[in-house]
């Protein structure tokens, strides 16, 4: 296993972010201490700011979604681990309008600690905040742990939908409930057939045959619950639009997919597997508000790949067409897939 | 009128004395970092406020909110910077705005870290002290041991204790003591005769 091109120092993630910046320049500015970068430009309308962040090695999120139609700052912590307190912030300092912050939280013990006290903080400072929690990897709902399921790739599409949504100009309470909501009709499931390169050895962090495949990875290099013996790619597909399809919510048939890649999946194949997705989605009688394709939620390098289904209000079209201009987001503007 | 430095001076000397033992429990249950954590904190908080411009509490509240690592160092800062705006510009009840300040951190805490009194962690020693306080310094002091003491029979519901089960059982939980330690540095300084216990023996 090659060894990744991080910097001599051991700690990729500074070098990144500046590197990140500077490619980006005319959209987001990058603050080094405590860490955390905002969006330059956003829409007038919006009165209520919108901030995320989490642990780096998941790039393009959080900071690839910086910009009008979508976030107003981050906060990124190091390779696998919440940003500090004081991290979220100085970012929700700089991103909240007069209507006060919204926090995008993905469900993890660490950043729903860190994002609370940072929203405890701005509480006593007077800025009115809220947390949406993305908890959508069906691979951890357990009735066993209080801890529910984890929040993966769906977290691209509430940003996307909420961005949009807080560019009307509405408040933060109806923007916070509709966050919920897109949080709520989301679900994902993400497979893998080789695990990432770990930071401190340079090699894979779990070993499997190329017969196997590790069926409900998280965006963390953690393993699954299970490994299966490894079924066709179409087999695979079928496999996990049945879980998904039966995991969500009910409401009408109407869905956006996301592809996502883990880091270590070539273009090549996440389109072929839209192709699978598509068909699959026909067939189960889902219309298709939008899709996604695209390393937008890694494992740092994990080969592999996630797929997210969000259930599609009629409300909700018109914030998924909405422009984005942001460094990652596929598009600036949709045109429906149908 | 309570005298924040003094409080602030005796919490950091007494966790001085018990970082040890704070070390020792902490390793049983956790990762073994509370000791290192809250004395340091606490060494930051009293240079932070000998450097001048704030009170004594604020200087805790920043000093662990920015500063101290892991989880539990954070939410202490959210509990001193309630108590440290309770206690502002307020002269005249100074046992009523400390246990304003010490309930609204206690909800700040619960708010953010889900605890519930009875997952053993510091909310169980926080929780009867602010309820307490009513009583006095003296009162919160007593409870607060109390609810430390009890932690030892608990198994951890929440934290990095809860990873190892039945295993902690038979010594408090680190943070509760923590919180002890302070209402008794409190009661120590607001209320010299009543002759209270600490927990860990002090």
């Amino acid at each position: 296993m090659p060894l990744p091109f991080h910097p001599a120092d051991g700690d990729p993630v500074p070098a990144a972010l500046r590197g990140f910046a500077r490619a980006h320049a005319d959209l987001v500015e990058l603050h080094e201490k405590p860490a955390h970068l905002v969006a330059r430009h956003r829409d007038p309308g919006r009165r209520v700011g919108l901030v995320s962040g989490g642990g780096s090695g998941h790039e393009p999120l959080h900071a690839g979604f910086l910009g009008r139609g979508m976030l107003d700052a981050v906060a990124p912590g190091k390779v696998f681990a919440s940003p500090h307190n004081k991290q979220v912030l100085e970012a929700s300092r700089q991103a909240a309008g007069p209507g006060g912050v919204i926090h995008v939280v993905k469900n993890y013990t660490g950043d729903r600690i860190n994002f609370g006290i940072a929203a405890e903080r701005l509480r006593l400072e007077g800025i009115e905040v809220r947390r949406v929690l993305v908890d959508d990897d069906l691979a951890t709902e357990s009735d066993e742990t209080a801890t529910g399921r984890r929040g993966t790739g769906a977290t691209v599409v509430v940003e996307k939908l909420l961005g949009a949504a807080a560019d009307t100009g509405l408040g933060i309470d109806e923007l916070a409930d509709l966050g919920a909501r897109f949080a709520a009709a989301s679900r994902s499931l993400a497979v893998a057939s080789c695990a990432q390169t770990s930071m401190h050895t340079g090699l894979p962090s779990f070993q499997l045959e190329a017969d196997e495949l590790e069926y409900g990875v998280g965006i963390h290099g953690e393993r699954a619950q299970k490994t299966i013996p490894r079924p066709s790619t179409e087999d695979l597909i079928d496999r996990m639009l049945d879980e998904i399809v039966a995991g969500l919510p009910a409401g009408p048939d109407e869905v956006v997919a996301v592809v996502n890649g883990m880091g270590g999946t070539t273009p090549l194949e996440l389109y072929g597997l839209h192709d699978l997705v598509l068909d699959g989605l026909a067939r189960r009688g889902l219309a298709v508000s939008g899709t996604l394709v695209g390393t937008l939620v890694p494992a740092l390098d994990m080969a592999g790949f996630s797929l997210t289904l969000t259930r599609m209000q009629q409300s909700w079209q018109e914030w998924w067409a909405a422009p984005a201009i942001t460094p990652a987001f596929p598009r600036t503007a949709k045109e429906t897939a149908r | 009128m309570i005298d924040q430095e003094a409080v602030l001076r005796r919490y950091a000397q007494a966790v001085e004395d018990a970082h040890a033992e704070l070390t020792e429990l902490d390793q049983r249950s956790g990762d073994g970092d509370f000791g290192d954590n809250l004395r340091g904190g606490l060494r930051k908080a009293v240079a932070r406020f000998e450097a001048g411009g704030v009170s004594a509490f604020e200087a805790l509240g920043e000093e662990f909110l920015d500063e101290v690592g892991g989880t539990s160092g954070p939410l202490l800062g959210l509990l001193f910077t309630e108590i440290a705006h309770a206690l502002d510009g307020r002269d005249d009840d100074q046992a009523a705005a400390f246990g304003a300040g010490a309930k609204a951190g206690l909800a700040a805490i619960q708010r953010v870290g889900e605890a519930e009194v009875g997952d053993r962690t510091l909310v169980d020693a926080l929780a009867p002290a602010v309820a307490a306080i009513p009583q006095g310094f003296a009162a919160a002091a007593r409870a607060a041991k109390v609810g430390a003491d009890h932690t030892a029979e608990l198994r951890a519901r929440m934290g990095r204790a809860s990873y190892v089960g039945d295993r902690v059982k038979g010594e408090p939980d680190p943070g509760a003591v923590g919180i002890a330690l302070l209402f008794w540095a409190a009661a120590t300084v607001a209320e010299p005769k009543a002759e209270v216990d600490g927990p860990l023996g002090h």
